[in-house]
């Protein structure tokens, strides 16, 4: 029965991945439309990103004389790591495999591999503009550490355990803990720490081309091809995959709590609803946002962390001396 | 204390504080009035759901008076002030640091509230919110060099003291509140009247100006 | 096991005579070899006592002048055994690298058999049975590293005020333990430690001696406000002796600590655990930000390792913590998060100076501003240059990622306590563990992507080849320990445990750790494997679309046309940390200045503009700075007392006497 199990989790990890992979494009031309129409433009295809991606990935790469290997396997790093995170999440179902737990620290310390393998190909470029953007962007990811661990910490605290999945589960089961103060200040943290690690408004503009503000831009600045395609796909991955956590962990309904068919097929559906719905209004809000000065970035994560802060020193006190 | 009571607390607490570390971020601004109604609302419902809980007509009428002065009149009369002055001069701590020093001063309220939490009755796990409101009000008052933060300031320790008073004493009857709320009122008219005459003399809210007063 | 002592002892000896009678040129080889053995002979004792074998021996013969100072007892515990391994081992490493790095004044005489008093005074602290031959190894690693701290004193002024901090602050450490060590042997009326701990003091003396051994230990393990001369030591030495001070000697003042919390004072009143905990959240905090803007690759290095041994005592402070609120489990795994973060550090520090030596070996240079492009000149430097900063940056799969995992949940396995003071402390304790986690991953993506990648930005860095294959061959071993330690942690998880929290963690099936108590584990060659399998399909992808389209290689980079200028318009270290130091500037205390010169003919043309900016050490210029100056006004006080006349000195003389002869008929 072990094998059968195992078999089974692994089933379920591939159709996360597979998920995933597919669901991203989707995601980002539906924020692309979403953002278009509000601004009154037509906009573009739904299926233009993955257009795009599929051109990028057959066109050949260009490496200037004096970079070195980090240009070249940076990007695979960046995409295996979006992979990974896939595979360990709790998106589709709970508990994917049973050998790597989905331990709150070791999806951190994935994602940060992801971070440092991006923030590399842009200073191995050696252009002053990879270099801007690398540092911009280790920095904001230094800072929004202590928030990516509070905030998560604050929601792991009624389910005792640092495993998402249990997290996710015990949210699933006792849904008063959902709309608990704790819990909107976690989750405010937690949107905020998204939108940050993610490059979104209004930390980074997502579709700026201007050179003096870009961070995540600046960084693929010289990479050209199937390495650029793979650190776009990489880099929206990441989206999807966080989306459908924050989902999972806001409204924990619909996940599979077992390797069934039916019920995998029914948490498919509700990852692709929450990521699709989280995504759309993620769009229409940055409609209304500017992008902040890099150096009030700072007082928005601080902002969060408080939060994230608030959330765990609650839980601890207030529920430590009502009950 | 049954379940939704308990949640009402509990979200009237964690929603005081929230906007009292919002308020630390933006005081000075006009988003500071919107953010006070907030917190004066905040504190309606955590007396509305006392006194219901309570079965208390006279507490609930005490709330529908903090709704009214705290959640409508004060927050108007600050966002009046804010919309007459210009931007204001920049606070002596960066943001930044201030709201990190937000979370010592709330780890500190909790800290020493203990006793007064051990010894009172429902509802007493949100106490040290209050406390911790007074002492961001005052750190807010402390940090920022513009009059009308210091409004806000005032307004946020005085919601504080409100928050322990309703929680720690188990309400509070309506003739007191009656008597405190006016003269939150009036003091918060007076400052009102106050910052727009600093305006109007020194064409900016900066306190330090107020030092050229000195005979030195 | 006692002979493996006497070859310890015999090889310090010998090699110390070996490197005055070897020449020159094959001196680094012979004393270097030597230096291979003694090491060895202390990575086996310790093996062997952590395996079970008991010593207990007296190094003093009887009717020597050694016995003078009492036995000299020889006698591991556990705990000691596990740093006595650490230690030689690192020893061990930094003596093969030694071989082919030393030249001119680091393999003189004098340097050679300063390193070996050193390496012996390392491994007599750890094995020592009584206080006297704790103090004596304790001055020997002293003695032997500020010697070695001097080696360069001729080539370059800084290395002398560097030695002088060095040999003040290492003596003021020997002092306080001294003096700790005196009264709590003075009240157990015996220098044994077994007789020292089975005393018991309590109140006042348990206070003051604890006060003085945790300042000593402190000064020694570099935690702030007391670290001032690592920054300054590990950069000047040469980089054998940084590597083996900043993975083995930092280390003695952990274990002074341990010693302390476990075996001599372990049931102190909770102040001492919140003030241990307090001074480790800073330590760490603070090293790691000084590290993050600095751009000396060695002076970085130095403050992460104020850092790291910031977290060691932060998880030994929990411990204690933990045990006082009556939470033994997770006490246990806070110690075990000490041994890990103890054996990851040595490994991955050591490293990481050994590569920062062949680098300055390769180029002349260790200012990460003037370095670059090494990647393809020095690739097995590069390689292991990226295994250390993974470790350093607590990233799987190495070692420093699995000691930082047990470190983190020993702090969020607290659940919400009852008791108010951990509830205050653990979140705050959180949020500056992760703030240290992040701004390492910063501080190490510069030091590697700025040192290797892109484009070399000075002569030096252009001609760098890389060094002999003894340097080689030392950065591949201990490359291969923290990559080992990351993907199998669960045997030195299950011997640390035996050593210092027995049964507080165990080896899981596939070589991962697994905490019991807690009832979980980790599994680092599972994620590998993961990683492995999410891999595969992206590389099969991009190896189908590479035969249609192959990779092009192209003269320069677009970088919006500024690529063709120069190598100095690449972003260089002290500019990718500069949004750090905007951030941090309220506690960092930076200088800029900009001077720009005209021509004489009009202001309006600029000849040059001349730029400096400097970020300093505001605990050094705040404390330190202030104290100094106080001594040399009372100094120049003091002057007034002399004024050459031989009667005023007699006179002097005269008083004294009188005073002494009072004071003793009084008494």
């Amino acid at each position: 029965m072990v094998t059968r199990d195992a078999l089974a989790s692994t089933l379920v990890t591939l159709v996360q991945m597979a998920a995933v992979v597919a669901l991203t494009p989707l995601l980002i031309g539906m924020m692309r439309a979403t953002r278009a129409r509000l601004e009154g433009r037509a906009g573009g295809r739904l299926t233009q990103p993955s257009r795009d991606l599929l051109k990028l990935l057959r066109r050949e790469p260009l490496q200037a004389d004096g970079t070195s290997l980090v240009s070249r396997a940076g990007p695979v790093a960046l995409m295996a790591t979006s992979l990974m995170l896939a595979a360990l999440l709790p998106l589709v179902a709970t508990r994917t495999s049973a050998r790597v737990p989905d331990d709150l620290f070791v999806v951190v310390s994935v994602l940060l591999l992801g971070s440092v393998s991006l923030a590399l190909v842009g200073l191995d470029s050696g252009s002053a503009f990879g270099g801007m953007g690398s540092s911009r962007h280790m920095t904001i990811a230094a800072l929004l550490e202590p928030t990516v661990l509070l905030a998560v910490y604050a929601l792991s605290i009624p389910a005792g355990s640092s495993v998402l999945s249990d997290i996710v589960a015990t949210r699933a089961e006792s849904p008063g803990t959902v709309i608990s103060p704790v819990s909107l200040l976690a989750l405010a943290a937690l949107v905020m720490v998204i939108l940050a690690e993610t490059g979104r408004l209004p930390v980074d503009n997502p579709s700026t081309h201007l050179e003096l503000t870009m961070v995540h831009e600046a960084m693929v600045l010289e990479s050209s091809g199937r390495d650029l395609g793979w650190l776009e796909l990489g880099s929206w991955m990441r989206l999807t995959v966080l989306l459908g956590l924050l989902g999972n962990v806001t409204t924990p309904w619909g996940i599979a709590g077992s390797a069934a068919p039916l019920t995998v097929a029914l948490g498919l559906i509700a990852l692709v609803a929450k990521v699709l719905g989280l995504g759309v209004a993620i769009a229409a809000v940055e409609v209304f946002l500017a992008k902040v000065r890099l150096f009030r970035v700072p007082e928005l994560l601080a902002a969060s962390f408080v939060l994230a802060f608030l959330a765990v020193s609650a839980s601890y006190l207030v529920t430590g001396v009502a009950t | 204390m049954t379940g939704w009571a308990a949640q009402g607390v509990a979200l009237g607490a964690g929603s005081l504080l929230l906007t009292a570390v919002l308020l630390v971020w933006r005081a000075g601004t006009r988003n500071a009035a919107l953010l006070l109604g907030v917190q004066g609302a905040s504190l309606a419902l955590l007396v509305l759901t006392l006194g219901v809980h309570h079965h208390d007509a006279e507490l609930v009428g005490v709330a529908l008076l903090v709704l009214a002065v705290k959640a409508a009149l004060v927050p108007w009369a600050v966002g009046t002030t804010a919309s007459h002055v210009g931007t204001p001069p920049p606070a002596r701590l960066s943001p930044a640091v201030a709201l990190v020093a937000t979370t010592l001063l709330t780890t500190l309220g909790f800290w020493v509230s203990r006793p007064v939490v051990s010894a009172s009755g429902p509802g007493a796990g949100a106490v040290p919110v209050g406390f911790a409101l007074v002492l961001i009000g005052f750190m807010v008052m402390l940090t920022r060099r513009d009059a009308l933060a210091q409004l806000v300031g005032f307004v946020v320790v005085d919601n504080g003291i409100a928050t322990v008073a309703f929680l720690a004493a188990g309400g509070v009857p309506l003739v007191v509140e009656l008597g405190v709320s006016v003269d939150v009122v009036l003091v918060v008219l007076i400052l009102r009247v106050l910052v727009r005459r600093i305006e109007h003399v020194f064409g900016s809210t900066d306190l330090a100006l107020l030092e050229e007063l000195s005979d030195r | 096991m006692s002979p493996l002592v006497w070859a310890a002892v015999t090889a310090a000896a010998g090699g110390s005579v070996v490197s005055w009678l070897a020449p020159a040129p094959r001196r680094s080889l012979a004393a270097g070899i030597v230096a291979v053995l003694q090491a060895t002979a202390g990575v086996a004792l310790g093996v062997a006592v952590l395996g079970g074998a008991r010593v207990d021996m007296a190094l003093a013969p009887r009717g020597t002048a050694l016995a003078a100072l009492g036995r000299l007892t020889v006698q591991p515990t556990a705990l000691g055994a596990l740093f006595l391994v650490v230690m030689s081992a690192v020893a061990l490493v930094a003596a093969v690298f030694a071989i082919g790095y030393v030249r001119g004044p680091s393999d003189s005489r004098t340097a050679w058999t300063s390193w070996f008093v050193f390496v012996a005074g390392l491994q007599l602290v750890a094995v020592a049975g009584d206080a006297v031959s704790f103090l004596l190894g304790w001055e020997l690693m002293a003695l032997g590293s500020t010697a070695l701290v001097f080696t360069e004193h001729a080539a370059r002024t800084a290395v002398r005020s560097a030695g002088l901090w060095y040999a003040a602050m290492t003596h003021l450490s020997f002092l306080l333990v001294l003096s700790g060590m005196a009264v709590l042997a003075g009240h157990a009326g015996s220098v044994d430690l077994d007789a020292i701990a089975a005393a018991r003091p309590g109140g006042h003396t348990a206070t003051l001696a604890w006060l003085l051994l945790a300042t000593g230990f402190l000064t020694k393990a570099g935690a702030v406000p007391l670290h001032v001369w690592l920054p300054r030591a590990h950069p000047e030495a040469p980089s054998h002796v940084s590597a083996v001070m900043s993975g083995a000697m930092v280390k003695a003042g952990v274990y002074g600590l341990l010693l302390v919390s476990l075996r001599l004072l372990p049931a102190g009143p909770r102040w001492w655990a919140v003030a241990l905990l307090v001074v480790g959240l800073v330590s760490a905090a603070y090293g790691i930000l000084q590290a993050s803007v600095t751009s000396d690759l060695k002076r970085l290095l130095a403050y992460s390792t104020t850092e790291n041994v910031g977290l060691m005592i932060t998880t030994i402070g929990l411990a204690d913590l933990y045990r006082a609120a009556d939470r033994d489990d997770l006490a246990q795994v806070a110690l075990v998060a000490t041994g890990l973060l103890v054996v990851s550090h040595a490994a991955f520090k050591t490293l990481l100076f050994l590569v920062a030596g062949s680098v300055l070996h390769a180029t002349g240079e260790r200012d990460l501003d003037r370095l670059g492009g090494l990647g393809p000149r020095m690739p097995v430097t590069s390689v292991t240059f990226a295994v250390g900063a993974l470790a350093a940056a607590a990233l799987p799969v190495t070692s420093g990622f699995v000691a930082e995992w047990v470190l983190l949940q020993a702090l969020v396995r607290g659940g919400a306590p009852s008791d108010p003071v951990l509830a205050a402390l653990l979140p705050a304790a959180m949020g500056v563990v992760a703030l240290t986690a992040g701004l390492a991953l910063l501080t190490f993506a510069k030091a590697f992507g700025i040192g290797c990648l892109a484009r070399p930005r000075s002569d030096g860095a252009t001609a760098a080849h890389e060094g002999s294959r003894w340097m080689g061959g030392a950065l591949v071993a201990a490359a291969a320990v923290v990559v080992g330690l990351g993907i199998a942690p669960g045997p030195l998880s299950r011997s640390l445990a035996s050593a210092l929290a027995p049964g507080a963690a165990s080896a899981s099936p596939l070589g991962g750790v697994s905490l019991p108590g807690l009832g979980i584990g980790l599994d680092p060659l599972g994620l590998t494997l993961l990683a492995l399998g999410c891999a595969a399909p992206v590389l099969g992808a991009a190896a189908w679309w590479a035969r249609r389209a192959p990779r092009r290689r192209v003269e320069l980079g677009w970088g919006c046309g500024g690529a063709r200028v120069s190598p100095r318009m690449q972003y260089t270290a002290t500019s990718y940390a500069e949004p750090l130091v905007r951030v941090f500037g309220q506690a960092l205390d930076p200088r800029r200045e900009l001077e720009v010169e005209h021509y004489d003919e009009s202001r309006h043309l600029i000849h040059g503009i001349r730029y400096r900016h400097e970020v300093g050490d505001p605990v050094e210029s705040g404390l330190y700075a202030r104290g100094l100056r106080g001594v040399a006004a009372l100094g120049e006080r003091a002057r007034s007392l002399q004024n050459g006349s031989i009667q005023r000195y007699l006179g002097y003389s005269f008083g004294a006497l009188l005073v002494v002869l009072l004071v003793v008929s009084a008494w």
